[in-house]
């Protein structure tokens, strides 16, 4: 039976993988272009309800009949879809206003508000639910130690989480496409000087981080479920972990999903679940007075 | 009365002049499907009646008012509905929340006000149980009161231990005013049955993780879990539960689970999951109207957008409350609120209506919960106007409590 400390380390740490899914993209985004993207749980949502109309055919929009692809099929074209919304996101509206904070973050939070409208209309507030696993490819839950039970499609998501955030350390230690994402993070007019192109820079951050949105979307969905309100939470919840880890620092943000993860499954289960996301406000009060500029973030100098 | 009749401003709807048309204002969360069945239920209740004549020879309007589930919201829609819309009755409200922060406006108008979603017994006790003159224009037509349905839900729980030989339970709720009488009454009444009261919990309804709750419940070892759930979307529960092919039963009452099509929009992890609804889900003939009433909106609905096969539970009260409103206008001869507020009150009492929900009749001035609706007894006096549906394997749904209505035997979750 799942009881005792090894059951909460592991839905903790499975719960983790996915907070860290949600933060990076809304970190980067900051960190590149300075832009909070109150649109980042949209693109999220995208993730859940893209993969239920290229999977499931319980909702159906015009033009796109919804159809029944397999999901290893619909699970990478949901996350290019989902990549591909976000870079329009950035090209279609913010890059016309990025340069003033008041209105990009008036125009994100009317394009999620907006999102929320879309699917309300076309799916409706029910709320869907779907598998991810395809049947007979995996069991459906599996056992690790001594705590049996554990959801095979967490522990996918888990592995799938990491496998992301390897490959995105890859691209932006490796490459000179993702290093100089990295330089833009740290120094805009140092990046300039050297010959970096920052607005293609800023369009690819939208399109990686949309990427891993759509992951986090999709996996979100199937550990919870799809409802036209799901982007809620999980922003709020990018906000904390990104203020926590440090705003643009994706190391930052990995170990404050973590951090954020353990606290909420550990209050959980030893204090009761009403207190489950108090305590990471009060961490993230305590930060912001302690360490302002979050663990592994530096003074901010967007000129 | 007289005071009442000094805060009607002009007289509005029916009030000052008495002359048609009669128009009703509807309030629901419209975005949510439960709303949506209300108010197709509402425009169906009105088009029979004005295609039979009207009431009292009257046109009949609806109007449609979104709460959003929102107390401030349906303040001002409910502000709205009296004095731009000069409606004359309203019915509707699904959040006990909801219904409590309008009451004092509703009050002080005088306009009927008939709740057709939402349970807590303090929206009666509370208001016009405390000061009748004050709040007498309230009534709810349906669903009963939580206290009755804890009632309920105790000879429910004596049925499933007769079939299943279930003894121990885990108790989930809202933490919100409908559930107070099951976190309060609840855990008493089942160890006087004799049971096992394994595991009580008030869940934030932004619940979001629902693997601790899980894991709480096999922990406790309970043979079925007792959960009531309106605000808080299980989904995720049932979905967790279904893939680690556990096998205790989920009872009680879960509003997100009576969307007509929920076994399907869940890929079946709804299975053996049931719900008291008032209704029935349209599985059965509560009353004789019930089926024909089911498939008229079967009928009427086919190619709308979801709920389609039946309204959820306040789709069927909200239809009751607006024929009672038309019965009692015509046996009183009043609708006009501002002058004759207890003329339309004394006939609202007499009401003896069959609907589609159940046989309605609302308790008097003197009751415990006065002008709430009666709950109905069988023989044994055990209550039986609160079925219990189940989804049965294949997306069936099926009523299986009471026995008098039920059309299959509850199923114990085998994976």
């Amino acid at each position: 039976m799942l009881s005792g400390l090894p059951a909460v380390l592991i839905n903790a740490a499975l719960i983790s993988a996915l907070y860290a899914l949600i933060a990076i993209g809304f970190t980067m985004i900051f960190g590149v272009g300075g832009v909070l993207n109150l649109a980042h749980g949209a693109l999220l949502m995208a993730g859940a309800y893209v993969y239920l109309l290229l999977a499931r055919d319980t909702i159906s929009v015009p033009v796109f009949e919804s159809m029944t692809l397999h999901p290893l099929l619909a699970f990478p074209l949901a996350v290019v879809i989902v990549a591909v919304l976000s870079y329009l996101l950035y090209a279609v509206i913010v890059q016309f206003v990025e340069d003033n904070p008041v209105v990009t973050f008036l125009a994100t939070i009317v394009v999620a508000l907006a999102a929320t409208e879309v699917v309300l209309h076309y799916a409706g507030s029910a709320t869907h639910t779907y598998t991810l696993i395809p049947d007979g490819m995996l069991p459906s839950t599996i056992d690790i130690g001594p705590v049996d039970g554990i959801l095979t499609v967490d522990v996918v998501g888990f592995v799938v989480s990491w496998i992301s955030i390897g490959l995105l350390w890859v691209y932006v230690t490796k490459t000179d496409s993702g290093r100089a994402i990295r330089a833009t993070s740290m120094t805009e007019r140092g990046a300039q000087l050297t010959g970096v192109n920052v607005h293609a820079v800023r369009a690819r951050t939208w399109l990686v981080a949309g990427a891993l949105a759509g992951i986090g979307g999709v996996f979100l969905g199937a550990s919870t479920s799809a409802t036209p309100n799901m982007w809620l939470h999980p922003l709020s919840l990018a906000f904390i972990i990104v203020v926590i880890g440090g705003i643009g620092s994706i190391k930052g943000s990995i170990v404050a999903a973590y951090l954020i993860g353990f606290l909420q499954t550990g209050v959980g289960e030893y204090l009761g679940q009403n207190f489950r996301g108090i305590l990471s406000l009060v961490l993230l009060v305590i930060v912001l007075f302690v360490l302002p500029q979050g663990l592994f973030g530096r003074e901010f100098d967007h000129e | 009365m007289s005071t009442l009749a000094g805060c009607v401003p002009g007289g509005g709807g029916g009030g000052g002049d008495a002359e048609g048309p009669i128009t009703i204002g509807h309030l629901a969360p419209l975005q949510n499907p439960l709303g949506v069945g209300s108010k197709r239920t509402a425009n169906m209740a009105v088009d029979q009646i004005s295609e039979n004549g009207g009431i009292m020879d009257e046109e009949v309007d609806v109007i449609h008012a979104d709460t959003e589930g929102n107390p401030g919201t349906a303040e001002s829609e409910a502000e709205r509905l009296v004095i731009e819309e000069e409606v004359d009755v309203m019915v509707g409200t699904f959040v006990s929340e909801v219904t409590q922060a309008i009451m004092d406006f509703v009050a002080q108008e005088g306009v009927p006000l008939i709740v057709t979603g939402s349970a807590a017994p303090s929206t009666v006790t509370e208001f016009i149980g405390d000061d009748y003159d004050q709040y007498k224009n309230f009534f709810r037509t349906g669903p009963i009161n939580s206290n009755f349905q804890a009632e309920a839900m105790v000879n429910y729980v004596n049925h499933l231990n007769e079939l299943h030989g279930w003894d121990s339970f885990a108790l989930l709720a809202d933490d919100a005013a409908w559930c107070q009488p099951f976190v309060d009454t609840l855990p008493g009444a089942l160890d006087e049955e004799g049971y096992d009261l394994a595991l009580n919990q008030s869940l934030n309804i932004n619940i979001d993780d629902f693997s601790p709750v899980i894991n709480d419940v096999v922990e406790s070892d309970a043979d079925a879990v007792i959960r009531f759930f309106a605000h808080i979307n299980a989904s995720p529960f049932l979905v967790e539960r279904a893939q680690r092919e556990l096998t205790f039963g989920i009872e009680g009452i879960h509003v997100t689970g009576m969307h007509p099509a929920y076994a399907q929009l869940t890929e079946g992890a709804a299975t053996y999951e049931t719900t008291s609804q008032s209704g029935g889900g349209g599985t059965t003939d509560i009353t004789e109207e019930t089926l024909p009433f089911v498939e008229a909106y079967r009928e009427r609905f086919a190619d709308s957008d979801p709920p389609v096969g039946h309204p959820m539970y306040m789709g069927f009260n909200t239809y009751d409350a607006i024929n009672v409103y038309k019965e009692a206008v015509e046996r009183g001869g009043t609708w006009d609120y501002a002058n004759d507020l207890d003329g339309i009150v004394e006939a609202m009492l007499e009401t003896d209506h069959t609907g589609v929900a159940g046989q309605i009749q609302l308790y008097g001035q003197d009751a415990e919960y006065p002008h709430d609706a009666m709950e109905t007894r069988d023989d044994e006096g055990t209550i039986s106007n609160f079925p219990i549906t189940q989804w049965q394997p294949q997306g069936a749904l099926e009523c299986v409590y009471p026995e008098q209505h039920a059309t299959a035997e509850h199923m114990e979750p085998t994976w």
